[in-house]
């Protein structure tokens, strides 16, 4: 790594990401998402998918659930070796992210049980991925057709007032303070996107902390060219 | 101690006043993000009390719009003089057209019920662990032949299945069911079981998946139980195994499996078996076993078709006590043709959804809730082709999206062009601007708050922007 002159080395410090109910932002984009969450256990079917673009807030949904259903998570290795009785035996409820993955066979199998014996116990079962489960590469046939038949709900691309929200909650999480003005000049000019605010507020937040100055309009402006989301 | 309570209608329209300060002052952006979610729930003396639904809007807006509340509001009146905003989640979820105002209980597709009846004798031996023995097996109360609906493709199968389920003695063993995922294999094999027990209570019926058969195996080997699992399957009446293909590579459970089969069918009690391709196409399975597999009747189940798909769907929606027109049912039935789980999936949703935002199941809403699976994928709209089918539509030539011409003929579908490349990409504003001939951002701003405009004091112009997103999204 190489510091320059006048600029501090960065720690790469993960911020605390506030994943809590009340810091989740509702918005017309996610509240059928959010209305499922808060039905459960109320739900259609043993099993929901959430899916949409990469930090919609699929995960910090499945934390709000984690939080209401004790649910364990399992990642879409574990499955390979899962059992899934004990699994299910332990906890009602079941979190898988990134299920969009490719899956070996051994995994492939590890889920199919699962949703079988959930199905079969009246357990749930979470699953979060970035395309719909119709679509996700599966082979097994058998549970190819489980997941296309599963209730699947999409987080959508977020408008103006969410982007602005978010950029609001991912300075918070980084304890950036920034004026209203930086806010909306950044909204209307960055990509709408969730990854698009994001790596904004990354680079900003690296910026503020190197160059020891202010998040002010002129340094949003600078940013904002460097990461090309202008 | 503080008592707080309800605004009174005066102070109410001091706030809605305040609202409407504020949308002037801070533009309407500003204003849908930090000030419209608001709501005045409580007051207390000279204190309001205004609920946001997270935690730092709460900080922001605290931060940087209750001073200005408070002036504002010092303005319409004396009493009013300090703003507190509190989070209450839930306010969050504001529902488009009233939402759903009561909260109708999703019944859709309840767990199965166990099954209490007759339960599989428990293992002797201590080591099984707690609730040792064969875990109770679970029907699901929907499978039962009144709920299976015959169709050419499934008729043999089902023919044969009743006749098990009917006779007392063995008319064929086993029974092999077979065919593509989703055809209704289980069904059969939960509705055989809830027609003995309704027949014969005192008959022992075991129905387990392949899965479950080799875990309780595995399990008794580990515990030196195996005596105990011998008899437990050897005692049953009928023997049910779903989805044998899956012991397919797993020698010692097909041994296993191999030395149960034989013993049931000396005694001449019924086994049933599915799998997803007939015995002798079963890879990974020892040959002695195929054989044996294949002695009783073997009768497969074919892909639906579309006669016996709507009678299906007619049927659920029966099940689900949903008004659906017949007009979904017979698209779902056209166009969901892979098998019978998605086919029934696919109005499970729609009716869940339905219900969840409390409006009734039309066809459009099934447009809306199957997008994934009616699409092949989910393409992005590119602002060239908004640009394109915009020009198309309102009959302009493509290069006026980029000419500084500013006659309305071409400027307008300039501006909905504009507007829709806001809406459907997540492109900047200023690319957006550069797209359109290098424009500034504040110019696509604009053309985006005068298409809002326009669409909310003419209808018919409304209709045509919404009909080209609907071109544009499909």
């Amino acid at each position: 790594m190489r510091a320059s002159a006048g600029r501090q080395l960065v720690l790469d410090l993960q911020p605390r990401t506030a994943l809590g109910r009340e810091d989740f932002l509702p918005a017309p984009c996610n509240q059928e998402a959010l209305a499922w969450i808060d039905r459960w256990p109320d739900w259609p079917a043993c099993g929901l998918a959430i899916w949409g673009p990469p930090g919609c807030g699929k995960s910090h949904l499945a934390q709000v659930w984690r939080a209401v259903s004790a649910a364990a998570e399992i990642t879409p290795a574990a499955l390979r070796t899962l059992s899934p009785r004990e699994a299910l035996v332990q906890n009602q409820a079941v979190i898988i992210e990134a299920a969009d993955g490719e899956f070996d066979d051994e995994a492939e199998v590890g889920l199919f049980h699962l949703y079988n014996l959930a199905r079969e116990l009246g357990a749930t079962l979470l699953l979060t991925g970035r395309g719909a489960p119709a679509r996700w590469p599966t082979r097994l046939p058998d549970l190819r057709s489980r997941l296309a038949a599963l209730p699947a709900v999409a987080i959508g691309h977020p408008d103006d007032a969410l982007i602005e929200a978010v950029l609001v909650k991912l300075f918070g999480d980084r304890q950036l303070a920034v004026s209203a003005d930086v806010i909306r000049f950044l909204q209307a000019r960055m990509e709408r996107s969730f990854a698009a605010a994001r790596q904004t507020v990354d680079a900003l937040d690296e910026r503020a902390l190197a160059s020891q100055r202010p998040i002010t309009i002129p340094v949003a402006r600078e940013v904002l060219a460097e990461v090309g989301h202008g | 101690m503080t008592i707080w309570g309800r605004p009174d209608t005066m102070l109410a329209a001091q706030w809605t006043h305040v609202r409407a300060r504020l949308r002037a002052e801070f533009g309407e952006s500003t204003y849908n993000s930090w000030l419209k979610p608001l709501t005045l729930t409580e007051v207390q003396g000279d204190r309001a009390r205004l609920a946001v639904p997270t935690r730092f809007m709460r900080d922001w807006t605290d931060t940087n719009y209750a001073p200005r509340i408070r002036e504002l509001w010092a303005e319409e009146g004396d009493q009013i003089k300090s703003v507190e905003v509190i989070v209450e989640p839930s306010t969050a979820v504001a529902w488009p057209a009233g939402g759903p105002p009561a909260r109708p209980r999703i019944a859709a597709d309840p767990a199965p019920e166990p099954v209490a009846a007759d339960p599989a004798p428990t293992l002797s031996a201590g080591g099984a662990g707690p609730g040792g023995g064969i875990p109770t097996a679970s029907l699901d109360s929907r499978f039962t032949f009144a709920n299976f609906v015959v169709g050419r493709s499934n008729e043999l199968a089902h023919a044969a299945a009743r006749r098990v389920a009917e006779s007392k003695h063995a008319p064929f063993n086993p029974l092999f069911l077979y065919g593509g995922v989703g055809l209704g294999k289980t069904h059969l094999m939960h509705s055989i079981a809830w027609h003995i027990r309704e027949l014969d209570p005192s008959r022992r019926v075991l129905y387990m998946s392949a899965e479950k058969f080799m875990y309780q195996f595995i399990r008794a080997l580990r515990f030196k139980t195996t005596m105990d699992f011998k008899e437990q399957f050897r005692s049953v009446d009928v023997l049910m195994i779903d989805d044998i293909q899956f012991i397919a590579g797993k020698d010692s459970t097909q041994e296993e499996f191999f030395h149960t089969f034989n013993a049931l069918v000396d005694q001449n009690r019924q086994i049933v078996i599915s799998a997803d391709k007939s015995p002798s196409d079963l890879e990974g399975m020892e040959v002695r076993l195929k054989s044996r597999l294949g002695w009783g009747l073997v009768a497969d189940i074919h892909p639906t078709d579309y006669e016996l798909r709507l009678g299906i769907l007619q049927s659920k929606a029966e099940q689900l006590e949903a008004e659906t027109p017949s007009k979904l049912l017979e698209f779902l039935a056209h166009k969901i043709t892979s098998n019978v789980r998605e086919l029934e999936g696919a109005l499970n949703r729609i009716v869940a959804h339905a219900t969840l935002v409390g409006r009734p199941v039309t066809l459009e809403t099934a447009h809306e809730v199957l997008h994934d699976l009616l699409r092949a994928n989910d393409r992005r709209v590119t602002i060239d082709e908004i640009q394109k089918c915009v020009a198309e539509h309102y009959n302009i030539r493509l290069a006026d999206m980029h000419s500084a011409r500013r006659a309305r003929a071409v400027a307008r579908p300039r501006q909905v062009a504009m507007y829709l490349a806001k809406q459907l990409t997540p492109r900047s504003l200023p690319e957006i601007g550069r797209k359109f001939g290098g424009r500034d951002h504040t110019t696509v701003m604009h053309a985006v708050r005068r298409i809002d405009e326009l669409r909310s004091t003419d209808p018919s112009f409304s209709e045509d922007v919404e009909l080209l997103r609907r071109m544009l999204e499909t």
